[in-house]
């Protein structure tokens, strides 16, 4: 039986090739694996296809930064900190991106098909909705629904006349990602994890995944999770790198531990107004900086201690939010 | 001093407050409500303070019946697990969706039409200006029992349209994929049908939909005419059936929107 190997960021990221299916554990702006999103960035991969439930900040850092091939989603923005992702909207308007939107139970339902082993799911989420006009079949359109990569289907998804009640449903073909890349609180020294706050859908894209990063804020005794099996969310067998990295969520928040740093994010969606933009901030925040210990040195501690949630509550009790 | 419970009156309140306070009274005591960030969650909260207190309140990212202390500002945020009664994830509350147990849902979006269909993917159809995307907006509205859109309108007239550019999210009438024909939403739902649109909810007025699905407005903003509100839709609006003037704010609501509920300054600035 294997166990995981911890490992450096770079190490593990190392692994990942150029064309490979990604996705994430988190959700928007939440508990997003950020530090491997800028190792990604700095390791220049691409051609990535990302399938996720919903993106955020980090997807559209990738995209920026020119590393993504095809993105599949249901949503893509900075939720109050930044009305939309500009990188994707701008290579979306300029044909420099393929794309594929899907509500969210659909891509929810074609990882989960993919963790359960089975082809498909059904659901009746959107019918009749432009995401599923044959017009808005891009991978179809760009003729890549031809067998010749194992991650796109023979068809985005199948009207069908379900035979039980008669009642017409869609089908969503399972999604089954090379990568998952998951930021939790706590892994055991055996790659047992345990993930603290809303689970999201990250059992169920982690399970979809053929392989598994985990960076965790820290590496805690097995013996420690094992006493409460119940709190915890994957055996160590279903994990193949563990990194052991504090903060590696910023700028998106961890439930108990820290917020997300909604002043970073606004000011990240501002500069990306513009390719020229971008660069800088990628110039000034991931490529101007060796590694993500020299990023938390250049944020400071003031700024991250401003961040830390208060135990009891699972949030900052102290930060300012609002104008009163 | 005025009674708590009385209506505030025309410069007392923001356009803002009448639109939470709008969106509040759409929840009956009981209901189920599925809710977005921002004025949605500001509108659940006034109606399990006021009318509704034992209204459920569900975030999509999987987080039921929080009793948050704090105004969350997204529907991950740790506040909105704040003495949840369960905070699980996506499969959970999208599968409660699709199995009908929601009542009420808030949504908003960049254009809406005349049937209620809901654009937030492409402002101009796929060639246009790139938004967010779907999110849950689609699968809510596709699957609640009732949908109550909040929206932006006074000058805005692009926003509510004949037909959406892009269809996002089904209202009353929807084409038929792969066949193309619009039909009414139960007939492509079929067992899954739950409803559709309730209610949409501008800075002008407060628009129902009538037994064809098509929208009319039924109460009008203090300030507004009927006759500004249809100047301000793209499509011929439906006046005829409007019963007065929108129910201002009272005493209560503003209190609760201020010093209870958003404290801070978050939303209600």
């Amino acid at each position: 039986m294997a166990r995981p190997k911890v490992v450096s960021l770079t190490e593990a990221i190392g692994q990942i090739n150029d064309g490979d299916m990604l996705t994430f554990g988190g959700f928007t702006v939440w508990r997003r694996p950020m530090a491997a999103i800028y190792e990604l960035i700095r390791q220049k991969k691409r051609n990535l296809h990302l399938v996720e439930v919903n993106g955020g900040t980090h997807d559209d850092m990738l995209v920026g930064a020119g590393c993504v091939g095809i993105w599949e989603s249901s949503w893509c923005g900075h939720e109050l900190y930044g009305k939309f992702g500009s990188n994707l909207a701008r290579r979306i308007e300029k044909g420099e991106i393929l794309y594929e939107d899907w509500a969210h139970i659909h891509i929810l339902n074609r990882l989960t098909a993919g963790a359960k082993g089975l082809p498909f799911l059904p659901t009746y989420s959107a019918m009749g909705c432009d995401m599923l006009n044959p017009e808005n079949d891009n991978l179809g359109k760009a003729g890549l629904r031809n067998g010749s990569n194992r991650h796109i289907g023979k068809h985005k998804y199948m009207m069908y006349k379900e035979p039980f009640t008669d009642s017409e449903i869609i089908l969503v073909p399972a999604a089954n990602p090379d990568w998952c890349i998951t930021h939790v609180q706590m892994a055991g020294n055996e790659g047992t994890v345990r993930v603290e706050g809303l689970k999201f859908s990250d059992q169920e894209v982690i399970k979809a995944s053929k392989h598994n990063i985990i960076i965790t804020e820290q590496i805690v005794p097995e013996e420690y999770l094992r006493r409460e099996p119940t709190r915890n969310m994957l055996p160590g067998y279903l994990v193949d790198y563990i990194v052991e990295l504090p903060w590696g969520a910023h700028p998106t928040g961890l439930y108990g531990v820290h917020e997300p740093d909604g002043e970073f994010i606004s000011s990240f969606f501002k500069a990306t107004r513009t390719q020229e933009g971008f660069d800088q901030w990628a110039e000034e925040w991931i490529f101007g900086v060796k590694d993500f210990q020299e990023y938390l040195n250049k944020l400071g501690i003031n700024r991250l201690e401003s961040l830390r949630a208060n135990p009891a509550l699972g949030y900052s009790s102290t930060m300012k939010r609002g104008s009163r | 001093m005025e009674s708590k419970k009385g209506y505030s009156k025309p410069g007392e309140f923001k356009p803002m407050d009448l639109l939470a306070c709008a969106a509040a009274r759409e929840v009956k005591d009981g209901e189920i409500v599925f809710a977005g960030t921002g004025l949605p969650m500001l509108a659940i909260m006034v109606a399990q303070h006021t009318q509704a207190p034992t209204a459920v309140c569900i975030y999509e990212s999987g987080s039921i019946d929080g009793r948050p202390i704090d105004l969350p500002t997204s529907v991950a945020d740790a506040r909105c697990s704040y003495q949840a009664a369960v905070a699980d994830g996506l499969t959970d509350v999208f599968g409660q969706l699709q199995s009908g147990k929601v009542d009420l849902a808030y949504l908003g979006g960049a254009e809406v039409d005349r049937y209620g269909n809901v654009n937030c993917t492409f402002m101009g159809g796929p060639t246009g200006k790139r938004l967010t995307g779907s999110g849950g907006n689609s699968d809510i509205h596709s699957l609640a029992k009732r949908s109550v859109l909040i929206m932006p309108q006074l000058g805005q007239k692009r926003r509510f349209v004949e037909r959406v550019s892009y269809i996002t999210s089904p209202g009353w009438k929807i084409p038929h994929w792969p066949d193309q024909e619009w039909v009414p939403k139960q007939q492509v739902y079929g067992p899954a049908f739950n409803g559709g649109p309730a209610a949409v909810i501008s800075d002008m007025g407060v628009y129902r939909f009538d037994e064809q699905g098509e929208m009319y407005l039924d109460t009008v903003h203090p300030g507004f005419t009927p006759e500004e509100c249809r100047e301000n839709c793209s499509f011929e609006l439906n006046i005829a059936r409007c019963q007065g003037e929108t129910l201002t704010p009272t005493y209560e609501e503003l209190d609760l929107l201020y010093k209870v509920i958003d404290p801070e300054g978050i939303i209600m600035k």
